[in-house]
C-alpha cells in the first residue's frame, strides 16, 4: 500500500511542477527554468525544518516565497528575449542554479553530526515529516491538499479575467497592448505565480524524499516541467493533471517490466503523443465536446440515447446469449 | 601567464567543435525557424554509430570521421520524419517537445547500447608543436584543422551552389521559395542531412580530442551546442562559428580561473550577459522572430 | 484634442513619415487617406505607441505622450483597431472584450469591490458592448469562428470596451462589401455620436468622403492637402498623387 501512497506522492510534486510551467506557458514564454525555482524551493524549505526548526508549513511557504523572488527577478530579462531564445536562456539559468547547489556548502553541527547542504553530496537528513510522526499517508495527503488548492486558485484564475489576459498575451502580444494590456506587469507576475509553485513543489519533494541533491534538479526534470502541460494541453489545469497521471502511471508500469529503461519509454512516449495529438491529451476541442456532453446530460438528451444504446446492447446481448446455448444444445 | 595563454589556445581549438554543433542548430533554426533539441544527441550518437561501423567492417581509424559524417546525416532525416514532417506546423510547441523526447530516447539508446560506460575513440596526429613552454596539442590542431575544412565547405555549399541558394531563399521567406518552384520537404530533408552530418563530424572530432565518448557529454553538449547559437545570433552561421570559438576560448578561461566544477556556471552568465545586451546574438537576425 | 507636431519616422533609410502634422479637434471625424506606402499606418503606430518616432511630437489632450507604452495609451484614451484583424482567436467573444476592460482598474477603486463589484459592472458594460456590435448571440463562440464582418465588428467592439476618447480606425472597411460599408458608416457616426474623437485610415473613397468631416491627404510620409471632402477632391496634387500626372 505504502507503494502506491508514494507514486500518489510523486505524481501530487510532479503535477505541481507541471502547473508552474503552465502558468508561464500561458503567456507564451516557454521556460525551462521551473526545475531551478524547485531546486531554490526544495533548498530553502529543508534548511529552514532542518537547520532552522521551522514549522512545515511556513517553511514551505517561504521556499515558494523565495523561489518567486527569484523567478520575478528572471522576469524581467526574459522580457527581452523571444521564443525559442527564451527556451535556451531558461535552461542555462535552471543548469546555472544546479552547478550553484552543486557547489554550495552550509552546514552546522546538531546533535554532535553535522547537517545541511554539503555540495555534490547534496542534503541528507531532511527528516522533519519521520520525526513529527507522519506516515506515507500522512505525507500524501499533506502534498494532495496543496495540489488541491494550488489547482483550484488556477482553475479560479482561468475563469476570470486574468486568465483571458494571460492567454491574450500569449496569443498576440500586440494586440494585447493595444487592448491596454500592461506586457511586463503580466509576463512578469506569470514568471513570478510560476516560480512560487515550483518552489512550493520543491519544499513537498524535499521533505518527502529526505535526501536532495543538484542532480534531482536536472534537465531532465526541468523537461518533465514543461512536457507535462504541452502533453496535457492548455485550456485547462486538468489536462497538466491527466499528463502527469498518464506518464507517471505508464512509467511506473514500464518500471515494472523494462527496469530502467524507463526514460526511453518517457521519449518515445513523447515522440509518440506528439505526433497523435499535437493539441495534447485534453486539447481546447475536447474540453468543448466535454462541457457539450455535460451539458447534453443535464438536459436528459444523453441519458435517453445512453438508455437507447444500452438498451440496444442488452438485447444485442440476449441474442447472443440465446445463439450460443443453441450452439452447445443447452 | 603562458598558462593562461596555453588555456586560451586549447579552448580556441576545441572551441571549433562548439562551432560546428552551433552550425547545426542555427542551419536548422535558419530554415525551419524552430530548434532541433534532439541535435546533439544525434550527434553523439553518429559518432558512437561511426565508431561501431568501422569496428564491425574493420576499415582503419581515420575512417570514424566519414562514418560518424553518414551515420550522422542519417539521424537528422529521421529526426526529421518524425518530429517535424508529420506534426502540423500549426503546433509549434508539438514540435519542440517531439524534439525533446527525442533527445531522451537517443541518450537512452545510447546508454544502453553501451551500458553507460564510456568508450575510448581513436585520436589522430598525437604529439604536440611546441614553442619553448607554450604547446599547441597535435590532436586539438587536427580537430581544428578538420572542422575549419567542413565550415569552409559548408560555406561553399550554401553560397556558390543551387541547393544554397534554394536554402537560403526558403530561410528568409519560404511562401516565396515555394512560389518559385522549391520543395520546402526537399530543402528541409537536405538540411537536415547537413546539419546531420556536420553533427556526426561534430561528434567525433569531440570523441578524437577528449579521447573517449560518454553519454554523459550529451546535455552539457546540449546546452552549450544552443548557447553558442544564440550568442552568434540564431540563423547567423558567421556568428555561430565566432560564438563557438568564443565559448570554447572562455570556457577555458573560466576554467583556469576557477575550476572545473564553477566553469558553467560562468558559461551560463556569459549568455546573460549576451542576452542583456544584445538579445539579437552578435550577427543576429531578427530578436523578435520565435 | 491630438495635435501631431512635425513627425517623423525613418527605418533606416526609408522615410515612411517626413514631417507630417495635423490637428484633430474634439469630437471630430478626420480622415486619413494616401497612396499605399504614403505613411498612414505609421503615423497610426506612432500615435498609438507601439513604434517610437524619429523626431517630432504627439501631444494629446495637451500632454505629450510622444513615445510612451501603449497600455498607459489605452489607460489615457487612446484605442485603435488593426487593418489586418488582430483578436484572440482562441479565446471567446466576451474574453476579447474582457480583456479590454481595464480603463475601469485605473480608476481608484478599492481592491476587493473592484474584484467583487466589478465583475458585475464588466458584465453590464460588455452585456451593452455586445448589443452594440450585434455579437450577443455569438458571446460565447471563439473568436477565430466568426464571420469576416464579424470579426471586424468585434475589432471595434474589443477597441471601444477600453471606453477612449480618441478612436485610430486603421482600415476598417477593409475587404467590405457595399451592405457593410453602409453599416460602418452608421457605426463610426454612432461612435462619434458618443463622444468619441475619430482618426479614421480609409481606402474607400465614397465612405471617407461621406463621413470625414476633414480629410488629411499623404504622399510620400509627406502631407500633401488637408481639407474639408470637397476641397481635398478638387485639390490638383491630391490627384496627382493618385492618378499621376498628365504626361
Amino acid at each position: 500500500m505504502d507503494f502506491y501512497f508514494g507514486l500518489l506522492q510523486i505524481i501530487g510534486v510532479h503535477t505541481l511542477l507541471g502547473l508552474s510551467a503552465y502558468v508561464v506557458l500561458l503567456t507564451g514564454q516557454v521556460s525551462l527554468a521551473q526545475a531551478g525555482f524547485m531546486a531554490i524551493g526544495a533548498y530553502v524549505a529543508a534548511m529552514l525544518t532542518v537547520l532552522a526548526k521551522w514549522w512545515i508549513f511556513p517553511a514551505l511557504l517561504a521556499g515558494g516565497a523565495v523561489a518567486g523572488v527569484v523567478a520575478c527577478a528572471v522576469g524581467f530579462p526574459a522580457l527581452r528575449v523571444r521564443g525559442l531564445m527564451l527556451v535556451v536562456a531558461t535552461l542555462a539559468f535552471g543548469e546555472a542554479v544546479r552547478l550553484f547547489f552543486f557547489n554550495f556548502d552550509y552546514q552546522i553541527a546538531m546533535g554532535g553530526i553535522k547537517v545541511g547542504p554539503l555540495g555534490g553530496e547534496g542534503f541528507r537528513q531532511i527528516r522533519y515529516f519521520p520525526e513529527n510522526g507522519y506516515t506515507t499517508f500522512h505525507v500524501m495527503v499533506f502534498i494532495w491538499l496543496v495540489v488541491a488548492a494550488v489547482m483550484t486558485a488556477l482553475w479560479w484564475m482561468d475563469r476570470s479575467r486574468a486568465g483571458a489576459v494571460l492567454r491574450a498575451v500569449g496569443e498576440d502580444e500586440m494586440a494585447a497592448q493595444s487592448a491596454g494590456v500592461n506586457l511586463t506587469a503580466v509576463k512578469v507576475t506569470a514568471m513570478t505565480v510560476g516560480g512560487c509553485i515550483a518552489g512550493l513543489a520543491g519544499g513537498l519533494y524535499a521533505h518527502y524524499t529526505t535526501h536532495i541533491e543538484q542532480g534531482n534538479f536536472n534537465v531532465l526534470v526541468a523537461t518533465f516541467a514543461i512536457a507535462y502541460p504541452i502533453l496535457g494541453g492548455l485550456s485547462n489545469v486538468f489536462g497538466t493533471l491527466a499528463a502527469v497521471v498518464f506518464i507517471q502511471a505508464f512509467l511506473v508500469e514500464g518500471l515494472r517490466f523494462l527496469g530502467d529503461w524507463r526514460n526511453l519509454l518517457f521519449g518515445l512516449l513523447i515522440v509518440v503523443s506528439m505526433n497523435v495529438r499535437p493539441g495534447g491529451l485534453i486539447d481546447a476541442r475536447n474540453w468543448t465536446q466535454l462541457r457539450a456532453l455535460i451539458g447534453s446530460i443535464r438536459k436528459g438528451e444523453t441519458r435517453a440515447r445512453l438508455e437507447v444504446a444500452s438498451g440496444g446492447i442488452m438485447s444485442a446481448v440476449q441474442r447472443l446469449i440465446q445463439r450460443w446455448r443453441g450452439a452447445f444444445g443447452a | 601567464m603562458l598558462d593562461l595563454l596555453q588555456s586560451l589556445a586549447d579552448g580556441l581549438l576545441f572551441g571549433a567543435i562548439y562551432s560546428l554543433i552551433g552550425l547545426g542548430f542555427t542551419l536548422v533554426f535558419g530554415v525551419m525557424h524552430k530548434i532541433n533539441m534532439a541535435y546533439a544527441a544525434a550527434s553523439l550518437a553518429g559518432a558512437y554509430a561511426g565508431l561501431t561501423l568501422i569496428k564491425l567492417a574493420g576499415l582503419p581509424a581515420w575512417a570514424v570521421i566519414p562514418a560518424a559524417c553518414a551515420a550522422g546525416a542519417l539521424f537528422g532525416v529521421i529526426i526529421y520524419g518524425v518530429c517535424f514532417k508529420l506534426i502540423p506546423l500549426s503546433h509549434p510547441l508539438a514540435t519542440l517537445m517531439s524534439t525533446v523526447g527525442m533527445l531522451l530516447l537517443i541518450d537512452e539508446i545510447v546508454v544502453h547500447a553501451t551500458d553507460g560506460m564510456p568508450v575510448n575513440y581513436p585520436t589522430f596526429v598525437h604529439g604536440m608543436v611546441g614553442y619553448g613552454d607554450f604547446m599547441l596539442r597535435g590532436d586539438l590542431m587536427f580537430v581544428f584543422f578538420v572542422a575549419l575544412v567542413v565550415m569552409a565547405g559548408l560555406i561553399y555549399l550554401l553560397f556558390n551552389t543551387r541547393l544554397g541558394l534554394a536554402t537560403r531563399a526558403v530561410s528568409q521567406h519560404p511562401v516565396a521559395a515555394r512560389l518559385c518552384g522549391i520543395s520546402l520537404d526537399h530543402v528541409n530533408a537536405v538540411t537536415f542531412t547537413l546539419s546531420g552530418g556536420l553533427g556526426g563530424i561534430a561528434g567525433a572530432l569531440i570523441g578524437s580530442a577528449v579521447g573517449m565518448l560518454s553519454p554523459l557529454l550529451v546535455a552539457p553538449l546540449t546546452v552549450k551546442g544552443l548557447i553558442v547559437t544564440v550568442i552568434g545570433g540564431l540563423g547567423s552561421i558567421p556568428g555561430a562559428i565566432v560564438a563557438g570559438l568564443l565559448v570554447g576560448a572562455a570556457e577555458n578561461l573560466f576554467q583556469f580561473f576557477r575550476g572545473v566544477t564553477e566553469r558553467d556556471i560562468y558559461v551560463m552568465l556569459l549568455l546573460f550577459v549576451f542576452l542583456v545586451f544584445r538579445p539579437g546574438g552578435m550577427f543576429g537576425t531578427d530578436p523578435a522572430r520565435s | 484634442m491630438l495635435e501631431v507636431d512635425n513627425l517623423a519616422k525613418h527605418f533606416g533609410g526609408v522615410k515612411a513619415v517626413d514631417g507630417v502634422s495635423f490637428r484633430l479637434a474634439k469630437g471630430e471625424i478626420l480622415g486619413l487617406i494616401g497612396p499605399n506606402g504614403s505613411g498612414k499606418s505609421t503615423i497610426v503606430n506612432v500615435i498609438a505607441g507601439l513604434t517610437a518616432p524619429t523626431s517630432g511630437r504627439v501631444l494629446f489632450d495637451g500632454a505629450d505622450i510622444t513615445g510612451k507604452p501603449t497600455h498607459a495609451l489605452v489607460a489615457a484614451g487612446i484605442a485603435r483597431t488593426f487593418q489586418n484583424i488582430r483578436l484572440f482567436g482562441q479565446l471567446t467573444v466576451w474574453q476579447n472584450l474582457w480583456v479590454a476592460e481595464n480603463r475601469q482598474r485605473e480608476r481608484a477603486l478599492p481592491l476587493v469591490p473592484r474584484w467583487l463589484g466589478g465583475y458585475l459592472a464588466d458584465r453590464e458594460r460588455i452585456g451593452a458592448m455586445l448589443e452594440f456590435s450585434g455579437l450577443a448571440h455569438k458571446r460565447d463562440d471563439l473568436a477565430a469562428n466568426l464571420a469576416f464582418g464579424e470579426q471586424r465588428r468585434l475589432e471595434l467592439a474589443r477597441a471601444l470596451a477600453a471606453e477612449p476618447k480618441l478612436i485610430l480606425l486603421d482600415e476598417p472597411a477593409a475587404g467590405m462589401n457595399a451592405e457593410e460599408i453602409y453599416e460602418l458608416d452608421g457605426r463610426i457616426r454612432k461612435v462619434r455620436e458618443g463622444g468619441v474623437t475619430v482618426l479614421l485610415i480609409e481606402h474607400h473613397m465614397e465612405l471617407i468622403m461621406a463621413v470625414a468631416d476633414r480629410i488629411a491627404v499623404l504622399n510620400f510620409g509627406q502631407k500633401i492637402a488637408e481639407g474639408s471632402p470637397a476641397q481635398v477632391q478638387s485639390d490638383g496634387k491630391v490627384r496627382e498623387a493618385y492618378l499621376g500626372r498628365a504626361v
